[in-house]
């Protein structure tokens, strides 16, 4: 009986190593104005399914797919528990019976963080390793730990020379947050200097949700001069 | 027929050479374009199926359709899809706007649709066409009767549709309400159907409403839910005169009095596995002829497992039971007997299916399937077995061999 028993044990830990593993493998992205921190696996589910067409705070999410490979398949196994092929036939029901249309789709991480770094709402997926230069990562968490929701938010200043000289960019903070939802200690982790001043200066005025403990959450703030 | 024929062929290889080349730019908007074409052979043993001669092999079998649309903006959409098909005796080639809409999402709980929509009955009713989504060559006809498609398919109106997630876990729900107007072609399996007994229909639809609630529930993969139906449908043309066949055609007019439709349903998913059952039940009371009311009571239900392989090859077999009594008052009961007895094979139609599915490349599948059937559940509400094709009579099973491909993009 105990090698049984062992061996069950052994298959089980696997299967769920093999579950975390996928989920490691693979970053859900956002173009920076999308601003959940994180999303539940339920929302993210609704939004690949096209039936969420916006986020809890009203903004519209344009969900975007990989045409294969690795983080294709792992993704919707791991989130919406399907095959891909299973998925692909879900999209051309909606389009063949005039209820939804097909995402976009692109051939690689590189593509998929090109379109969604300068498409308002876009949320894709990469591999673990691609460059997310100019977009966002999104943590997923089950249903149990809903996300902590940014409940007011202050607008940075632009510094006036560099608005002037059009500068821009997008400045990356890691915010230190109170179990109350007090950001109590802002870091820039990227941009320019200057423009992360302004975004600390506001960051720091932002209230999030309650949380059982201090958490940290990275934002990503763009900058543009020619809004 | 045979210039149809290569008219599909021909489309259907066009079709190939566009491959994914399937948007174009119009008015700054993005346009999507998509299709397919299929093309089915059916041989049978023993009755003919489908309104087809299958007893000596048939490739009467061909459907195509295309569609265009745009997201105009992030919350508006439009399209439309036309959709043409020959099934032995049906369609006739007689192209259709199958769906044009303008679809509008206020909310994620709130959306609109309107013109002409593909009506929401069941796991499959608006997909029921759509060949290359499902892994059988033919849906279970017990709730998905191909020669009945136009009864269900799509109503001119508008739909209300939204999607509501729960607190504590508890899934979400899907919803759609809809109302408006159904109207078959005329090439349709009933009229084609009481031909046979001089009953000729000119037009045959009617005001239609109902809704759909479908609960995505916490256990994952497995999706419940419901939809009803009510109809108040209408059949003019030309009958017969019964009592005297030497005087002529008479005008037919007659409009149901209860018609109704009941679907409950569930889907399981998991990964490469996909299992589904429905039950449907539909009762139409109707005038046959002045002082005759008929009563149909039809049900069908099915289970079906589907599994994919590898990426180019899935498996799937289900079961599908069939089963329609009627009542007749009046005189018309002296012409038409009153079928009470499911158990008989002209009440019933029993169905075992197993089929395999290859996909050769990302647009192209091959079908392969078989149907073990026990009855030919004729009744005055055909299921896919009609007296024109059989006039020898009917034997109590048929098996069938049915292989299809086709093409989408």
């Amino acid at each position: 009986m105990k090698p049984l028993v062992r061996l069950l044990m052994t298959a089980w830990i696997t299967i769920l190593a093999a579950q975390f593993g996928q989920a490691r493998d693979i970053k859900v992205i956002a173009n920076p104005s999308v601003k959940a921190g994180s999303l539940t696996v339920s929302e993210l589910r609704g939004i690949y399914l096209l039936e969420r067409k916006a986020l809890t705070d009203g903004s519209p999410v344009e969900p975007v797919l990989q045409k294969a490979g690795a983080a294709h398949e792992a993704f919707f196994k791991q989130y919406l528990n399907r095959d891909s092929e299973e998925v692909r036939t879900y999209y051309q029901r909606l389009v063949f019976t005039g209820k939804g249309s097909m995402p976009k789709r692109f051939g690689s991480d590189a593509e998929v963080v090109a379109y969604v770094a300068q498409t308002r709402g876009a949320i894709g997926y990469v591999s673990a390793a691609a460059d997310t230069e100019g977009v966002i990562t999104l943590s997923v968490v089950s249903e149990d730990r809903k996300p902590r929701t940014l409940l007011s938010r202050v607008e940075p200043e632009y510094p006036e020379t560099l608005l002037k000289l059009r500068i821009g960019g997008t400045v990356r903070l890691e915010l230190t947050v109170s179990p109350k939802g007090a950001v109590d200690d802002v870091v820039v982790v990227g941009g320019n200097p200057i423009l992360g001043e302004a975004a600390v200066k506001a960051a720091k005025q932002w209230v999030y949700s309650p949380w059982p403990s201090q958490t940290k959450i990275r934002v990503a703030i763009p900058f543009e001069p020619h809004p | 027929m045979h210039h149809r024929i290569v008219q599909s062929v021909l489309v259907f290889f066009c079709a190939a050479q566009i491959g994914w080349a399937q948007e174009f730019k119009f008015l700054d908007r993005t346009v999507q374009v998509h299709g397919f074409v299929s093309q089915g052979f059916v041989y049978t043993d023993q009755n003919n199926w489908l309104t087809m001669n299958t007893t000596q092999g048939s490739g009467a079998m061909t459907d195509m359709g295309l569609n265009m649309s745009s997201q105009i903006t992030d919350k508006f959409r439009v399209g439309a899809q036309v959709y043409d098909r020959n099934l032995g005796q049906l369609g006739q080639w007689h192209p259709s706007l199958d769906w044009a809409v303008a679809d509008y999402r206020f909310k994620n709980w709130l959306g609109i649709r309107a013109g002409k929509v593909k009506t929401t009955l069941g796991l499959y009713n608006d997909a029921q066409d759509l060949d290359f989504l499902h892994v059988f060559a033919l849906l279970p006809q017990s709730v998905y009767p191909s020669d009945l498609r136009d009864t269900t398919i799509a109503h001119s109106g508008g739909d209300l549709y939204g999607n509501i997630p729960f607190h504590h876990h508890l899934g979400d729900l899907s919803y759609t309400a809809y109302a408006g107007h159904r109207s078959d072609s005329i090439y349709s399996g009933y009229p084609y159907l009481i031909s046979d007994f001089g009953f000729y229909l000119r037009s045959f639809g009617g005001p239609q409403y109902g809704g759909d609630a479908r609960w995505n529930t916490p256990v994952k993969g497995l999706m419940i839910g419901a939809s009803r139906m009510n109809e108040k449908i209408t059949a003019k043309g030309s009958s017969a005169n019964l009592l005297e066949p030497s005087a002529g055609l008479l005008p037919y007019e007659a409009t149901t009095k209860t018609f109704w439709t009941n679907q409950y349903y569930g889907e399981y998913l998991w990964r490469k596995l996909r299992i589904d059952a429905e039950y449907r039940r539909c009762y139409i009371n109707v005038p046959y002829v002045p002082g005759s009311d008929i009563g149909i009571d039809t049900r069908g239900w099915y289970v079906s497992g589907a599994y994919r392989i590898q990426k180019h090859l899935a498996v799937g077999s289900y079961y599908s039971r069939y089963r329609g009594t009627n009542t007749v008052t009046g005189p018309a009961a002296a012409l038409i007997p009153t079928e009470t007895d499911p158990g008989l094979p002209q009440n019933h139609v029993y169905d075992k299916a197993i089929a395999a599915r290859i996909d050769l490349t990302h647009f192209v599948f091959v079908k392969v399937e078989g149907h073990f059937m026990d009855g030919y559940g004729l009744g005055p509400y055909p299921d896919g077995f009609y007296p024109q094709q059989n006039p020898q009579g009917f034997k109590a099973n048929s098996n069938a061999l049915v292989v299809k491909t086709g093409f989408y993009f």
